[in-house]
């Protein structure tokens, strides 16, 4: 991302002083550049060094100034602007630290000895887990980068689901196809929601979205031709490996695991070009500060609205590869629960944080398995019942949650970052302003 | 069309009965989000933790159903204001995601572990407002015929019947019999009534304590200033968790109204009433007290006579019954959007 990057209608810096409303909304429907090389986010914490430009690259104050909430519109212009300039300093200074280095290690292990050392079901279960990290990059999408809270990511997981339920079936298109339909389907319901959230802000947009939630459950049930009704749809149609490729179910497997594998890290990789991009930068100074980014040239409905329609089809992605993994989708697997659990996740691991979104979901899984363990052991009486407790996810799920709001009140990525990070003022801890 | 008017007074009544108890919950959200502008997520949860309270004193330990309710109350309370001076107090009152997320997990916690302690069926508990106590005079006249039969009104379907005088069904009739009066052709249960009852004397003691006690002027001190309120010397702290507690306990007294409405009680009673309390909040304006009660009927009526009365009865449209939820829903989002205050809510000056 360097300066020279820069399309010319973007202001620069002493450049040029009128943006205009072209300029605002050339800004965001520009497409998404890889202005990184793409081999970055294959490495822990690539999106760090432009997050470093708006969080505090700026030491003169200006930055800092937005964050605290007595903002100048030049503050915010100077983030927006000097993500350029900011992160060409940064670049050389990149530091990977020593627990990212293991993490990444030990992610690489489990990706190639996880599928030799698992049965068919574990593998599968696996894989579901891996697609699972893209619903919760989606919600991070939307909060983390995007500043609006998501409570009802659930919904669109769902959606894609149906919707590609539908395509490979009903329409019988190729699977390929039949993902794109569902991602894409979900990303406009996505940008239906996003239209409140133009008004709506903070924690009147968490009811609002939580609403979205509860009511879509009971709304599923009755459109049957959609989502199969009460009963749910089984999926007809089977993503069936090439023969060369065997045909044991082991080898379905494994050609499933990989194909999610893939789709998951482009999908990543993907994700990390657009917030990067001039967009994504847009999406952040949004986030920070919208009046001052709609005086700088950011055009608020198309960066809120995009922003919407990104993160939920990221869920739509992870919607549709469940049913490529498992061929049946029904209302019932999208309890109101899994929404919030999803929004938890990506916080857990750390909002405005690609791999925290990743973090999120492993740290979620050892915790659950470790609670599966404990609940098994029985026979201590009263320690006993409280031990059989462990066993239900949800609970083992709200105890992290609150702990760790505690002791990592910037999700677990934290633990990583060696930056300044303490200067970022309170209120803008979670990436959200509320 | 089918504009049948002759059993609007029945969606009336209804309406205002459910509206009653979103109201209760209503008042336990805005409580919270008047004192400290913070949502409390788990108030549904808090609340059907207080009506298990209920079916354990009562059912299970045989005290009498109001004792039971009571005490119920004072748990609930007691737990409000812990998790408040736990979980809550802790973090920067500025700050709202931490204290979203304490909830969702609160939110997660209680669910699970009422369901593993009482698992997910329904259990029957007692209404308070079952039957009118016998010195009320008898809401429709039972008379047995010649033959030894009484005319009994089918709660049902409103048909009448004959049975045989002194067979259980007799019994059921007399005491079916018991739980209305006739007004205006409706029928005005018992349950309704006391609804109503159990919802205005709860308001009059929030009124009470509000207006005329310390604890009380010190929290509208807190929610009016926070900052100021500590600075003439309020307990900021201590005064939160007073409006915990108090949340706490119109939560539970939301809850152990609906229960027997609901067939009793099961962890995820209070999912949709939360929604619809939610959207009473809104509609009044979240900082407002008086807002969530007229929020919360207004919500009823609208849900009884706007969704099942004019879309199923007048429209004869079966799966407008289905709307009642994404009613709320939509009325949530028409509020914030176009009326972000409500209807009485103070209104925010945003300053750039």
């Amino acid at each position: 991302m360097s300066d020279d990057n820069w399309p010319s209608p973007m202001p620069r810096p002493g450049d040029d002083d009128d943006p205009g409303a072209e300029a605002s909304v050339f800004a965001v429907f520009a497409p998404p550049e890889a202005d990184e090389p793409p081999e970055t986010a294959t490495l822990p914490e690539a999106d760090e060094p432009s997050e470093t430009a708006t969080l505090g690259a700026e030491p003169s104050g200006g930055v800092l100034g937005v964050r605290r909430g007595s903002p100048t519109a030049s503050g915010v212009g100077t983030a927006i602007l000097s993500a350029g300039g900011a992160d060409h300093l940064e670049r050389p200074r990149r530091r990977i630290g020593p627990l990212s280095w293991i993490g990444a290690v030990l992610l690489g292990v489990w990706l190639v000895a996880m599928p030799l050392t698992s049965s068919v079901t574990e593998l599968r279960q696996n894989t579901q887990i891996i697609v699972m990290v893209l619903a919760v990059l989606g919600v991070n999408v939307a909060t983390g980068y995007g500043g609006m809270i998501s409570l009802g990511h659930g919904v669109f997981v769902a959606v894609g689901a149906f919707a590609a339920a539908y395509a490979v079936d009903d329409l019988a298109l190729p699977w390929a196809l039949s993902i794109l339909a569902g991602t894409a389907f979900a990303g406009v319901i996505g940008a239906l929601v996003g239209l409140p959230a133009l008004r709506i802000k903070g924690i009147h947009l968490a009811l609002v979205t939580l609403g979205l939630a509860i009511v879509f459950q009971p709304l599923a049930k009755r459109v049957p031709a959609f989502s199969g009704g009460v009963s749910g749809r089984a999926v007809g149609a089977e993503l069936v490996p090439p023969s060369w490729f065997g045909t044991s179910r082991w080898t379905e497997g494994l050609y499933h695991y990989l194909i999610c594998l893939v789709v998951v890290g482009l999908a990543m990789w993907l994700t990390h070009n657009i917030i990067n991009s001039r967009p994504g930068r847009a999406m952040r100074a949004v986030r920070d500060n919208d009046t001052a980014s709609a005086v700088y040239g950011v055009n608020l409905v198309a960066s809120r609205v995009s922003t919407f329609a990104v993160s939920a089809s990221l869920a739509g992605l992870a919607g549709a590869l469940g049913i490529v993994l498992v061929p049946f989708a029904s209302q019932e697997s999208y309890p109101f629960q899994e929404s919030l659990v999803l929004y938890a996740t990506a916080v857990l691991g750390g909002l405005g944080s690609l791999w925290g979104s990743v973090l999120g979901v492993a740290i979620r899984e050892v915790f659950s398995r470790i609670g599966e363990l404990l609940g098994d052991v029985s026979g201590l009486g009263p320690l006993g019942e409280f031990l059989r407790l462990l066993d239900e996810e949800q609970f083992v799920f709200g105890v992290l949650l609150v702990a760790l709001t505690f002791v990592f009140p910037r999700g677990l990525i934290g633990m990583f970052k060696r930056r300044q990070d303490d200067q970022a003022p309170r209120a803008d801890r979670h990436g959200a302003r509320a | 069309m089918n504009w049948n008017f002759e059993i609007l007074p029945d969606f009336i009544f209804n309406g205002l009965r459910d509206g009653a108890v979103y109201a209760a919950a209503a008042l336990a959200l805005v409580l919270i989000f008047k004192a400290t502008t913070l949502i409390n997520f788990a108030t549904g949860e808090l609340a059907m933790l207080g009506a298990f309270f209920v079916y354990v004193l009562n059912i299970e330990q045989g005290l009498w159903l109001w004792l039971s309710i009571a005490i119920a109350m004072l748990i609930s309370a007691a737990i409000g204001a812990a998790v408040e001076r736990a979980l809550v107090r802790p973090f920067d009152p500025a700050d709202h995601l931490p204290v979203v997320l304490i909830t969702l997990g609160l939110f997660l916690i209680i669910n699970a572990v009422a369901g593993d302690v009482w698992n997910y069926q329904v259990r029957r508990v007692n209404d308070p407002f079952g039957a009118f106590p016998s010195w009320v005079p008898n809401g429709s006249e039972l008379k047995t015929s010649s033959e030894g039969t009484i005319a009994c009104l089918n709660n049902a379907d409103g048909e009448l019947v004959e049975v045989a005088a002194g067979t259980a069904d007799a019994q059921m009739c007399e005491m079916v019999g018991r739980t209305f009066f006739e007004v205006i052709g409706a029928r005005l249960h018992y349950r309704t009534i006391g609804t109503w009852i159990a919802l205005a004397l709860a308001l009059i003691a929030l009124a009470i304590i509000l207006g005329k006690t310390k604890a009380g002027l010190a929290f509208r001190a807190v929610s009016s200033n926070t900052e100021s309120a500590r600075l003439v010397g309020v307990n900021t702290g201590r005064t939160l968790g007073f409006g915990w507690a108090l949340a706490s306990v119109f939560g539970t007294l939301s809850a152990a109204l609906v229960a027997p409405a609901l067939g009793g009680v099961n962890p995820n009673m209070m999912l949709t009433i939360l929604i619809y309390a939610l959207a009473g909040a809104a509609l009044g304006g979240l900082d407002s007290l008086g807002g969530a009660v007229i929020g919360g009927l207004v919500v009823g009526l609208i849900k009884s006579v706007l969704v099942s009365w004019f879309g199923v009865v007048v429209l004869g449209q079966a799966y407008f019954s289905i709307l009642q939820l994404a009613m709320a829903f939509l009325l949530i989002l028409i509020v914030l959007l176009f009326r972000p205050a409500g209807l009485f809510g103070t209104r925010r000056i945003e300053r750039v």
